[in-house]
């Protein structure tokens, strides 16, 4: 086979790969654009009492914004280890957890956490604002923001097994204690 | 009864204004709808397999129609809305993929590879062209008489 008959072919076998990806792959593996970015502001009634809360009230904390619906079967698995999460940093002054319910009702939304139970926040996004501000593309996703408001982390699908120990590990610890945040 | 051009006067205005506001209204609302279409025709439905926006029945198309929508009232460009789409989805959000970098290969590389091929095509050819001998008449075997009276009668029997 000629040089340039190689050549030929590995054009057209990386051509197809690239319209393969970008016709058929699936968005969830596509990283965020907003690691590294500043947090969009948000603000949202709690799905329990309608109190309006504001993103700017959490300032200087490490946030762990998690979006969920009452319909999602895989919010269900991960539900034990949000619990589980908040029950290991929630006394931690510089740790909050907040819960954003995406495209759901508000009874579904109250009955779900009635049955599962909640020891943090859940605030509605009723018209889906803060869900596409996050570039949300579907139920479960997790973000982690820094003290200084700069998304560094994202996780999508449910955070259990090794998932759940790296956030732990090496995201929420790390950022918790000021260590260098290693890349995951 | 002197004032009665002037009475008459302010009650067609005081009807017409409003009907000219309200029509104004619809005009600008029509040309925000028309605005938000074009938009949400080149933005994908991120949870929906290559179906933009505008084309998706997903409630989340149906929310992005409507961000569309307040950030044209709100006075953007339909250029500064789909920047921030692509600050929050990246490429993907794009139904065609933007004209720089590495997508340049996307755009480029199929009329690339169509002009490499019709090349190839063109060589191949010609060298089998090249290889092919045209045998000349002076090659041909001699027709002998049998062959040459055979030829003639069939000729015949052909006018007849």
């Amino acid at each position: 086979m000629k040089g340039w008959h190689f050549i030929l072919a590995l054009a057209v076998v990386g051509l197809l790969v690239l319209f393969y990806k970008g016709l058929w792959g699936d968005p969830r593996t596509i990283p965020t654009v907003l690691i590294g970015t500043q947090a969009p502001s948000f603000s949202g009634p709690v799905v329990r009492t309608g109190e309006m809360i504001t993103s700017s009230r959490f300032q200087g904390k490490v946030v762990l914004l998690n979006f969920w619906a009452s319909w999602c079967l895989e919010c269900r698995t991960e539900h034990e280890n949000l619990l589980a999460l908040n029950r290991r940093f929630g006394s931690n002054p510089d740790f909050v957890m907040l819960g954003i319910n995406y495209q759901d009702r508000k009874e579904d939304a109250e009955k779900y956490l009635e049955v599962y139970g909640s020891t943090f926040n859940h605030l509605r996004d009723p018209k889906g604002a803060i869900s596409i501000d996050y570039g949300v593309y579907g139920v479960p996703e997790t973000f982690v923001i820094d003290r200084q408001g700069v998304i560094r982390y994202k996780y999508v699908g449910p955070l259990v097994g090794p998932a759940y120990t790296n956030l732990i590990e090496n995201v929420l610890e790390p950022l918790l204690e000021g260590r260098p945040f290693p890349r995951s | 009864m002197k004032n009665a051009p002037i009475l008459i006067l302010v009650l067609i205005l005081s009807i017409s204004i409003p009907f000219t506001a309200a029509e104004a209204a619809t005009v600008e609302e029509e040309q925000i709808d028309l605005q938000m279409r074009e938009i949400a025709k080149t933005l994908r439905c991120t949870i929906c397999q290559n179906e933009s926006i505008w084309e998706s029945q997903a409630e989340l198309a149906h929310q992005m129609r409507d961000i569309i929508k307040e950030r044209l009232m709100k006075g953007e460009s339909p250029d500064e809305i789909r920047a921030y789409f692509l600050s929050r989805y990246g490429d993907y959000i794009l139904l065609a993929p933007q004209k720089s970098g590495l997508n340049w290969l996307l755009w480029g590389g199929p009329f690339a590879l169509l002009a490499v091929g019709g090349l190839f095509l063109y060589r191949t050819l010609s060298r089998w062209v090249a290889q092919t001998t045209i045998t000349k008449q002076e090659d041909l075997p001699p027709i002998d008489d049998q062959l040459r009276k055979r030829i003639e009668q069939e000729l015949h029997s052909r006018e007849d």
